[in-house]
């Protein structure tokens, strides 16, 4: 009855950074899910394989270009930074699924140390307005991320000042005099001290990290949205095992105040056994106190486990997906189903 | 409106009709617009080092043409009508709007008052509300008050902001963020004793690079800011002076002698700006505007950066656009700033074509 073909050859697009820290994290992060990313022969080759789930091909490619690709729907998710999805304004675009714990760095405005009287963004906007009664020229400021940086000046009412758009060594750029301070991108703060500058106290404009990103833009099929819902749910999974913690015990009597202990703690019960065995899920940092509490309570012995992966019927990252895709577009959810229907049909 | 309309309107008002290049050289839009503009030019490059914009508006190329011709610095004056383009979000970049701009005119208020009755007339009968403001007054007012130049800056800084007078005139001090006993030390120290200050800082500190600011302008602005924190430069008396100033919301004409006695009760001398403003009000009820359908502003003063004198909107009262369709003022330093050897006046108005025609159909 539907016209269309099923779309069983079509991948799903995984963009990945193709070099440095970033590309080693994104494999571990992968890898810790149980999805080893392969590149084909030779380090050249751009495209990979993700092994562990069908039907996904791998793109290896710079960090904005998987941010341009996520935002034009040619890649279907992506590892980049968030500071990159802000600056190419690509927020209505993408949806950050999840972030992934490294990549972490701040954008944040930075002036020479020597400006001793500048502390904040309002000593800035006086400054930037003197600088150019005084001389008659704006201020300017060098950086890669001018449309963040427009909107956190305009924000912060700093009008009187110029962007130099630099793509490269930004922090040299004030030494160098091709501007009086910078807006970029820091880990630790050392190479900016290193360069004379200081960051001011409330010029972080954004804490970023990389992040799991998924493209609103790319071409969703039911194949491609099941090949989705199996990579999303390995990597809900492995978070899952990896930030909670298994607690099995047997107690002979439950204490009154157990719920109210589990809830101080965010654990809750997994399952109830025979003869007062109990086992509970925690989180990590919250086991050895339950642990401890548990034994306060009468109970001989407690056991804290780490699971490898734990499936659940809800997949937190996957239900996010469709529920920005359905946002995204009114009428997504009325074709899916549509389609799923066909699909059965056949 | 249609353009040919417009354009045969002005002319018969002695305007004549001009066309700019929609490719402009991006250089001169680029050094004279804020960040805020700049992000908003269609930038375009000709492969071999050229810049260019598309126009983003016809003021700075009508004021290139008048310099660049036989008249320059004599009166003359021109009319515009075409798309200029700016991005913006959500909408397309590509907009119509009109232009008229009046140049080298001594009689500067009745220049004034011919461009808001023309713009008005040309844009159609419509039930204007206008409003008007004057920026030498303001300007005037603050070089009579001999106020320090950290307060004039956070005056000018707070007008264009739309801040409210409160806020320009109660810094707000960051406990955390500011040098207390620093600045405590400095208030009422000279300027060349805070200037060694801050050398020897910076020596102990290891620091020889500036960025672009030398360590005496580091210091002049540690003892402004200790000043602000005083209090000192805006005693009782001048901060009563700019809160009745700022106040002064009228009809013109009432408004007109409310400044007069705001001024003589406060001794300062602002006869010529006042009679400026009187004259402005005659050639306006001269042009048939009616006084009662215009509001005096005292804190409407746009941009203090670029006009010097007359300013003005008008909106439509039926459209639900919140933004003017009729804006303008006079700008007599632009020319200078392009190139002119000498000021030359200049006065004129943009009208939002897309905004006349929302309120149309509204």
């Amino acid at each position: 009855m539907s016209q269309e073909k099923p779309m069983s050859e079509a991948k799903l697009v995984l963009a990945v950074p193709s070099k440095g820290r970033l590309q080693e994290n994104a494999n571990a992060f992968f890898a810790r899910a149980g999805l080893t990313v392969t590149q084909g022969r030779g380090a050249r080759d751009y495209r990979g394989v993700l092994s562990g789930v069908e039907n996904v091909e791998v793109a290896f490619l710079s960090a904005s270009e998987i941010v341009k690709n996520l935002a034009s729907g040619a890649v279907h998710f992506g590892v980049t930074g968030e500071d990159l999805v802000r600056e190419a304004q690509a927020e209505g675009k993408v949806e950050l699924l999840t972030p992934l714990g490294f990549g972490h760095a701040n954008v944040v405005v930075a002036t020479p140390q020597a400006w001793i009287d500048v502390r904040s963004m309002a000593d800035l906007d006086d400054v930037a307005a003197s600088f150019r009664a005084r001389r008659g020229e704006r201020m300017r400021v060098a950086t890669k991320y001018v449309n963040t940086t427009r909107a956190f000046f305009r924000d912060k009412g700093v009008t009187d000042y110029h962007i130099v758009e630099s793509l490269g060594a930004t922090e040299g750029a004030p030494a160098a005099g091709q501007a009086e301070l910078i807006v970029d991108i820091t880990s630790t703060g050392a190479t900016l001290a290193a360069n004379g500058l200081k960051i001011l106290d409330d010029g972080v404009i954004l804490r970023s990290e990389a992040n799991l990103v998924a493209s609103l833009g790319a071409q969703w099929t039911p194949a491609l949205l099941e090949v989705a819902r199996k990579i999303l749910s390995r990597i809900a999974s492995e978070e899952e095992a990896r930030t909670t913690r298994e607690i099995t015990t047997v107690l002979v009597q439950e204490p009154e105040d157990l719920a109210a202990r589990l809830d101080f703690c965010g654990g809750k019960i997994r399952r109830r056994g025979v003869d007062g065995f109990i086992a509970f899920t925690v989180p990590k940092a919250q086991a050895p106190v339950l642990a401890d509490w548990l034994v306060g309570q009468g109970a001989g012995e407690v056991v804290v486990r780490q699971h490898d992966y734990v499936f659940t019927s809800v997949n937190p990252l996957y239900e996010r997906l469709v529920a920005r895709l359905f946002r995204a577009d009114d009428h997504f959810y009325d074709r899916l189903v549509a389609r799923l229907a066909g699909a059965e049909a056949h | 409106m249609s353009g040919e309309d417009f354009l045969q309107k002005l002319e018969a008002a002695g305007y004549a009709s001009h066309d700019p290049a929609i490719l402009q050289p991006a250089s001169v839009f680029l050094d004279l617009s804020g960040e805020d503009m700049r992000g908003r030019l269609l930038l375009a490059s000709d492969g071999a080092g050229g810049d260019f914009c598309l126009r983003p508006e016809f003021t700075i190329p009508v004021c290139l043409a008048y310099l660049a011709s036989a008249h320059s610095g004599a009166p003359a004056s021109f009319c515009c009508y075409g798309p200029v383009f700016r991005q913006r979000r959500g909408q397309s970049p590509e907009f119509l709007q009109a232009g008229l701009e009046n140049f080298g005119r001594a009689d500067r208020e009745a220049a004034d008052a011919e461009i808001l009755a023309l713009a008005l007339e040309a844009a159609g009968p419509r039930d204007w509300r206008v409003q008007i403001g004057d920026a030498a007054v303001l300007t005037a007012l603050l070089e009579k008050m001999a106020l320090p130049p950290v307060w004039l800056r956070r005056i000018r800084g707070g007008l264009a902001k739309g801040q409210k007078l409160d806020e320009i005139l109660d810094p707000v001090l960051d406990r955390q963020a500011d040098h207390s006993g620093v600045l405590a030390a400095l208030d009422g120290a000279d300027k060349r004793g805070a200037r060694a200050l801050v050398e020897d800082l910076l020596r102990i500190a290891g620091i020889s690079a500036l960025g672009g600011r030398t360590a005496g302008e580091i210091a002049e602005r540690f003892l402004e800011q200790a000043e602000l924190r005083s209090g000192a430069g805006l005693d009782a008396d001048k901060r009563s002076v700019l809160e009745k100033f700022f106040a002064i919301t009228d009809q013109p004409d009432k408004a007109s002698a409310d400044l007069r006695t705001l001024f003589s009760a406060s001794g300062l001398d602002l006869a010529n700006e006042l009679d400026a403003f009187d004259q402005r009000l005659n050639f306006l009820a001269a042009r048939g505007l009616d006084m009662d359908k215009i509001a005096f502003s005292a804190s409407f003063a746009r941009n203090l950066d670029y006009y010097t004198g007359f300013v003005f909107e008008a909106h439509d009262a039926a459209s639900e656009d919140a933004a003017p369709a009729i804006g303008g003022g006079r700008y007599d330093r632009l020319l200078s700033t392009l190139g002119a050897k000498s000021e030359i006046p200049a006065v004129g108005a943009a009208i939002w074509i897309e905004r006349l025609n929302a309120g149309a159909q509204g």
